[in-house]
């Protein structure tokens, strides 16, 4: 198992401070036989039981006199700030394990591979402009706004009443729309209003709605900033006529919400909530499918995409880990994606 | 005053040395500690019987039980037929309690001779019931059933002199304002929290609206406060703020005199329980902390704030009920497995308070880290 194998090398190795490295034959000592294969198997497989059976042999082994210092995060915690929490139980479980690997962690900032993501953000706007750029423009042939949602931005932003508050400030200063993605309550998408404004407007261009939806964008969205529009909200104050308040159904705009009530929606975004509802479970089963239901992050941001993951798996990893559909737990060898027991 | 007792809540432990009788069959459904001199406690359990247990600690040894003083069991003539869901102490003395029961009944009992003095029947199973802390001028004790109207019964007539409508499902929490003795808050299986002021004559004052829209008439209807059932409800101790709990594994803190949402964001709390919840919050530190029955363990949270502190574990099924005896610091919570833990803070340096004699030895603290290390592995 790996900590068998692996822990005469990782004393080595781990200076690097990069788990891509890790993957890949060290230039130290090619000729050991069992090196490249324990390395190549992810943490998942047998850590916990075998690192505490293995502390008897340690005590031989040249790296052991040196304490592990537990608390420098790994490098997945700078690209996803929250995962650092982790819950009691398995901060203190996983005590025992370092004192056997028995080594000062000197993990500088590196690049993972397959992930494109730098740094964290300190606020919730550059946390969006940051999921935004993740989002695949192409696949919708840039008809569809960027949409990022709300708990992508959780991931990024580790206070989430801090997030929750300054997404609350921006969506009043008018610089983000948030819109209630059909397929949960909970989830929410955010987007930038020239983006969803500009893609609205090229959406309905020659249809025979065009001019509902431009005297909407016009008149009611910067007047008013919430989720949802009620019927004498916009017949009254905002002059529209039921046979309009049809047209803006039709055009996407607008969903029912309730007998008299309307969710502000995005045209065309079926086809995302589609890619994205699916994208969700393939990458949750692939966490399911794995040794002890646990995959080490930089491992599932390192495995290639399943075709059903249209939307990229950094996409879907931020929205698990922001949704906590995972528990995030950080280990010697970077963060660790667990399933929760209940 | 903020400093030691701030310290106690953040090290709270269950304490190998307190221990609390056990007298329950099955599970234990709810707790209450006495408000007037916080050393008796009431629990009602699954079987219908109520238990009466005296926490102080009267010997001098380290070692102490919380004995039971006195139970309504199966045998007594008045017992509950069903499972007791809420008790609660008379707020102004110990000479009387009231509990409810999935029996359609709401007993009222004298502690003295635990004879029942009052009898209240509904048509539909009581989930919850409650009566003012503070209230001077009223002795009405609301009642939320499985019917979709919350009834206020009052003690000195003996029948139900309020109806309030307005929910659409059953209600699955009512509580009291500590503050204002005419503020009711009500939880509802619909998703809908309402604020009722009952010298109203027509409905309620607030619908909570998780998402802060405009308030209209119109709107009320479409408010949810969470996404799920709404399953518990509890008032800071000023009465400022309302934390509700619902089943989409949220909780939320609400202003109470506006109903406005103040987005402060505990991440998931994890919620199936299908009849209500009941959490507590602490009450004299500096920063109040709430208490959140979390599956099998209890999850504690900066109220203001949302950061979660720590999660007790210590129970072995689901906990259903917390309570926080705020003399002593301590929490108290019954649990499916039938028993009752005490949680008590463990100083690491003895602090001289002469009312804390069985807490601040220092051998106490290390059996402490020694269960609490022991409880882990």
């Amino acid at each position: 198992a790996y900590p068998l194998g692996g822990g005469r090398g990782l004393c080595a190795v781990r200076p690097e401070g990069d788990p891509s490295v890790a993957t890949r034959a060290p230039p130290q000592r090619p000729g050991v036989p069992g090196r490249e294969r324990s390395q190549r198997k992810p943490i998942s497989s047998g850590r916990g039981v075998s690192a505490n059976e293995d502390s008897a042999t340690r005590t031989s082994l040249p790296c052991a006199g040196r304490l592990f210092s537990w608390s420098r995060p790994s490098t997945a915690f700078y690209l996803f700030p929250a995962a650092q929490r982790s819950r009691d139980m398995s901060r203190k479980r996983h005590r025992l394990v370092p004192e056997t690997f028995g080594l000062k962690r000197r993990r500088e900032l590196g690049d993972v591979e397959a992930d494109p993501l730098r740094g964290e953000s300190g606020s919730a706007r550059a946390a969006v402009a940051e999921i935004v750029r993740l989002f695949p423009r192409v696949l919708f042939e840039d008809a569809l706004p960027p949409i990022a949602l709300r708990s992508q931005v959780y991931s990024l932003v580790p206070d989430r009443t801090v997030a929750d508050r300054q997404l609350k400030a921006l969506q009043e200063q008018g610089e983000i729309r948030i819109v209630q993605l059909g397929f949960d309550l909970d989830a929410q998408g955010i987007m930038f209003t020239e983006d969803y404004k500009t893609r609205v407007l090229k959406a309905c261009d020659g249809r025979p709605y065009a001019a509902a939806v431009q005297k909407f964008l016009a008149s009611v969205l910067p007047a008013c900033g919430d989720l949802s529009f009620q019927q004498d909200q916009m017949t009254q104050t905002f002059g529209f006529r039921d046979p309009e308040i049809t047209q803006l159904v039709k055009a996407g705009v607008l969903t029912v919400r309730d007998a008299g009530s309307w969710w502000l929606a995005v045209p065309g975004a079926g086809r995302f909530i589609k890619y994205f509802v699916k994208g969700r479970q393939t990458v949750l089963s692939m966490v399911r499918k794995a040794k002890y239901r646990e995959l080490l992050l930089s491992e599932l941001l390192g495995r290639r995409a399943p075709a059903s993951v249209r939307l990229g798996l950094a996409y879907h990893v931020h929205d698990l880990i922001g949704a906590q559909l995972v528990d995030c737990v950080s280990t010697t060898s970077g963060t660790l994606l667990r399933l929760p027991e209940t | 005053l903020d400093g030691p007792l701030l310290a106690k809540v953040l090290g709270l432990e269950l304490n190998k040395d307190r221990d609390v009788e056990r007298i329950h069959c099955s599970g234990v459904n709810t707790l209450d500690i006495e408000p007037v001199e916080g050393r008796y406690m009431l629990s009602g359990g699954s079987d219908g019987v109520i238990v009466l247990y005296d926490l102080e600690n009267s010997s001098r040894q380290p070692y102490y039980t919380c004995k039971a003083v006195c139970s309504v069991g199966r045998s007594h003539p008045d017992v509950h037929k069903y499972s007791v869901e809420t008790v609660q102490w008379y707020p102004h003395d110990t000479g009387m309690f009231t509990s409810s029961s999935f029996d359609k009944t709401l007993k009222v009992w004298d502690t003295n001779t635990l004879q029942i003095a009052d009898v209240f029947n509904f048509e539909e199973t009581v989930y919850s019931h409650h009566m003012s802390p503070v209230a001077t001028k009223h002795c009405l004790v609301a009642v939320g059933t499985r019917g979709h109207k919350v009834q206020l019964c009052d003690l000195k007539s003996g029948s139900c002199s309020h109806i309030l409508q307005g929910h659409r499902q059953e209600i699955l929490a009512v509580s009291w304002s500590p503050r204002y003795e005419h503020i009711l808050a009500t939880a509802s299986a619909d998703s809908r929290a309402k604020l009722w002021d009952v010298r109203r004559a027509s409905g309620c004052l607030i619908t909570l609206d998780q998402h802060n829209g405009k308030k209209s008439q119109a709107a009320e209807s479409a408010n949810t406060a969470h996404n799920g059932k709404v399953n518990g409800l509890c008032f800071t101790s000023d009465g400022l703020h309302l934390l509700t709990v619902g089943t989409d594994n949220r909780m939320r803190l609400w202003n109470s005199s506006n109903g406005e949402n103040t987005l402060v964001n505990y991440g998931k709390v994890y919620n199936d329980s299908r009849k209500g919840l009941k959490f507590t919050v602490s009450s004299g530190c500096s920063s109040e902390f709430v208490f959140v029955p979390y599956g099998s363990t209890i999850a504690v949270y900066t109220i203001y704030s949302g950061e979660q502190i720590t999660m007790l574990k210590g129970h072995y099924k689901s906990v259903d009920c917390c309570v926080f005896q705020s003399n002593f610091q301590e929490l108290y919570s019954g649990s499916r497995d039938c028993n009752i833990l005490a949680w008590v803070p463990s100083l690491c340096d003895s602090v001289p308070d002469d009312d804390d004699e069985d807490l601040s030895s220092p051998t106490r603290d290390q059996t402490h880290t020694s269960y609490s290390g022991s409880m882990e592995s």
